[in-house]
């Protein structure tokens, strides 16, 4: 009797074509979209523009150079060859290596402006950034290195309407401030020796991936996102297809059939669940075939993909009975058109809601895509259970929560009210 | 034995059906008329279980089963109103379906089903979507499910509304049938007159929430047994003609339409020489007259002063 009443939801839902739609070929259509329009981006292959740098020397190193071993002669004897690698490595001159390297010229053109040129070239907005060294910079350097006397400051302008390139100027400036940083620090503890090699103008630094952390790509982003995102819909269109079946009588006679509604509004709980997780299935099955995404550690993503299906099951089984007992299919209409984007945005389904707001991720976390979005973020990266134990946590209560609410909710006599 | 006593549903303040007795023994067929909004629906969904009364009682068998509906749901069927099928499935999966959850054993419905398709007339198109079935074999199928697990009693709302005559006669006869041979209660409501008078033993007849009258058909139209209906056809109708008649205290419920005049006139009267005269003195050329038995129509007219499908 209970499976008929499952087989009955499954084989209705089968041959409702434009459900069918939305439940399977819209999600894979956005997955297959979203994951080649911003792979590159979000894969890190995006072609980047030249950025265009203008760079304002006020002073002269040199003439700093010479002036501070000429102020400083009885205080240390220095030979001519550390003089020269001294001299290599001033600041500014390392700066400019670096910004002019070979490595950088594939995505830099700096261009040395004359301080006449530096407001003209502040207002066209020719320029993604402008860096200005100030007169005396490399003096104070060696008195801040030395003697300890005041940190020399750069100043750098950025065009806020070019926030990528500006980002990574900052980026570029940030590694040379922390080769500044080491060397102060060595000197100011006297740990510079004469034989030491102080940096040179090539960048060494090579990226490490941090512990054995697999890196999330547009395909993988947007498999998840997408699927946590069109599971809610099979809560929305479940509740829908009930209430069709109140209001042309057909539920009238399953209670006439002596089922008592509490059985029924159980069996709207289970289609959903078996529902939802034949979604996801051909969902994750049409990811590894397409994008080749591998589901390792299988044990888990069933667990979470298990406890994701009985909230949903637990949304529809609470839609159905705010629609049964209001008489009207408003509840899950709304879901459906509204409710579903508002969790889809909080929950992370469109782009990483938590690079907006730490808030935003906080209130994702307390929707039912949104934690099990992270969490398939965390399995697909080599998580534990241990790091997805909150999440369930989350899940497991909201599906104990709206399980009880519907319960309590559905009309117990059924029927025309 | 089911019965209805001092049955009342108010929805908000307003009174959908007000101290309703009714009865219906086994194997007798009932007929519940009225027009729309007299609160044969309503009756009809507490009679059935499917609405708690805001008062009085539901017996079967002489037990109520307000609190306690599965004794009576066990042995009734009920034909809604709307069809109430899954028109994504064909007829066999229906009667599969609503079959199953009536926990009836495997073979016996798989037998069950074939006889309910060749009662029903569907036996050449179960494997059909519903939704591709015309509207008379939907009320068909609609009738189908309800008589599948054999029920003793059955609840039939308006079961030939919106259907073309053929079918309309089919469902008649399968009606007439399930009561001659199978000796099953129907209790049919209607507001098609002549189904009523076609099908039933007994008549409640229902409006504005109340039983106005009830009793076999003879006990029904004997209401107006002291009168005859008189149907006259004139070449031309004259107002004068009309008012003329209207005073005439032994004639009542005067309609005229066109060329047409009807009017009840006391049996033991002889109106004839008046009417004669009175068409004499208005120069109105009386082409035909026809003297008539009451209908049930003419019953409801008479209670309540309209037509059933007002």
């Amino acid at each position: 009797m209970f499976l008929a009443l499952i087989q009955k939801q499954m084989k209705i839902l089968l041959r409702s074509p434009s459900e069918i739609l939305i439940l399977l070929l819209m999600p894979i259509v956005l997955i297959l979209i979203l994951s080649f329009a911003l792979g590159s981006l979000m894969d890190g292959n995006s072609e980047l523009d030249m950025i265009e740098m203008a760079v304002v020397e006020h002073g002269d190193e040199k003439v700093d150079f010479s002036s501070f071993i000429k102020e400083n002669q009885n205080q240390f004897q220095l030979d001519a060859k550390s003089l020269g690698k001294m001299e290599e490595s001033l600041p500014a001159g390392l700066l400019m290596k670096i910004l002019t390297s070979k490595e950088m010229k594939e995505i830099l053109q700096v261009t040395k402006i004359d301080d006449a040129e530096l407001e003209k070239a502040k207002n066209s907005g020719e320029y993604s950034v402008i860096l200005e060294i100030p007169e005396g910079f490399t003096l104070d350097y060696l008195n801040a290195l030395i003697f300890h006397k005041k940190e020399p400051t750069l100043n750098v302008h950025f065009n806020e309407n070019e926030q990528v390139t500006s980002s990574v100027i900052k980026d570029l400036l940030d590694l040379f401030q922390q080769q500044y940083t080491i060397h102060t620090l060595l000197g100011q503890n006297n740990l510079l020796t004469e034989d030491m090699d102080l940096a040179s103008g090539e960048i060494t630094s090579t990226i490490h991936s941090v512990d054995s952390t697999e890196k999330i790509t547009a395909s993988v982003y947007y498999t998840f996102s997408m699927t946590v995102m069109f599971i809610l819909y099979v809560a929305g269109t479940i509740a829908s297809q009930s209430f069709i079946e109140k209001s042309m009588n057909i539920f009238d006679r399953i209670v006439l059939a002596r089922i008592h509604p509490i059985i029924y509004l159980l069996s709207i709980l289970v289609s959903t669940i078996i529902i939802a997780l034949l979604q996801v299935a051909i969902l994750f099955a049409f990811a590894n075939l397409v994008f080749k995404i591998s589901f390792v550690q299988w044990e888990l993503y069933l667990m979470l993909t298990v406890m994701l299906a009985i909230v949903v099951g637990g949304i529809a089984a609470l839609l159905t009975a705010i629609n049964y007992r209001f008489n009207s299919a408003n509840a899950s209409n709304l879901f459906s058109t509204t409710l579903v984007a508002i969790f889809a945005f909080f929950g992370g389904s469109y782009f990483n809601i938590s690079s907006l707001s730490p808030v935003f991720s906080k209130v994702g976390m307390m929707t039912p895509n949104g934690a099990a979005l992270d969490a398939y973020f965390s399995i697909s990266q080599n998580g534990t259970i241990q790091e997805i134990v909150p999440n369930m946590t989350i899940l497991f209560t909201m599906a104990v929560l709206l399980m009880l609410l519907a319960f309590v909710l559905f009309p117990k006599r059924g029927g025309t009210v | 034995m089911i019965e209805v006593v001092n049955l009342t549903k108010t929805f908000k303040k307003a009174s959908a059906v007000d101290q309703v007795n009714l009865y219906v023994e086994p194997g007798e067929i009932v007929g519940l008329l009225g027009p729309n909004g007299a609160g044969k629906s309503t009756t009809i969904a507490m009679l059935s279980t499917l609405i708690a009364p805001t008062g009085g009682e539901v017996l079967f068998n002489r037990k109520s089963v307000v609190k306690q509906p599965s004794a009576l749901r066990k042995v009734l069927g009920v034909v809604p109103q709307e069809i109430a099928l899954y028109t994504e499935l064909t007829a066999r999966e229906n009667l599969q379906f609503f079959g199953s959850i009536q926990k009836m054993p495997k073979q016996l419905l798989k037998k069950r089903i074939e006889i309910v398709l060749e009662q029903i007339g569907l036996e050449n198109e179960p494997k059909k979507l519903v939704k591709h079935y015309s509207g008379g074999m939907k009320r068909r199928l609609n009738i189908g499910v309800a008589l599948l697990h054999e029920p003793e009693y059955l609840i039939m709302d308006e079961p030939t509304v919106g259907i073309d005559p053929q079918s309309r006669n089919h469902i008649l006869e399968t009606v007439k049938k399930l009561n001659e041979q199978l000796n099953m209660a129907i209790i049919y409501t209607s507001h098609y007159m002549e189904e009523v008078e076609f099908l039933c033993n007994r008549i409640y007849i229902m409006d504005q929430g109340r039983v106005i009258a009830s009793g076999t058909k003879e006990e029904i139209k004997a209401i107006l047994s002291s009168e005859n209906k008189v149907l006259l056809k004139l070449e031309k109708l004259s107002n004068q003609f009309l008012n003329e008649l209207m005073k005439q205290p032994e004639i009542s419920n005067i309609e005229g339409k066109e060329s047409i005049v009807s009017f009840s006139v006391a049996k033991e009267t002889n109106f004839l020489p008046m009417l004669l005269a009175i068409c004499e003195k208005h120069k109105v050329l009386l082409k035909s007259f026809q003297v008539e038995e009451p209908t049930l129509e003419d019953v409801f007219l008479h209670l309540t002063g309209r037509t059933l499908r007002n």
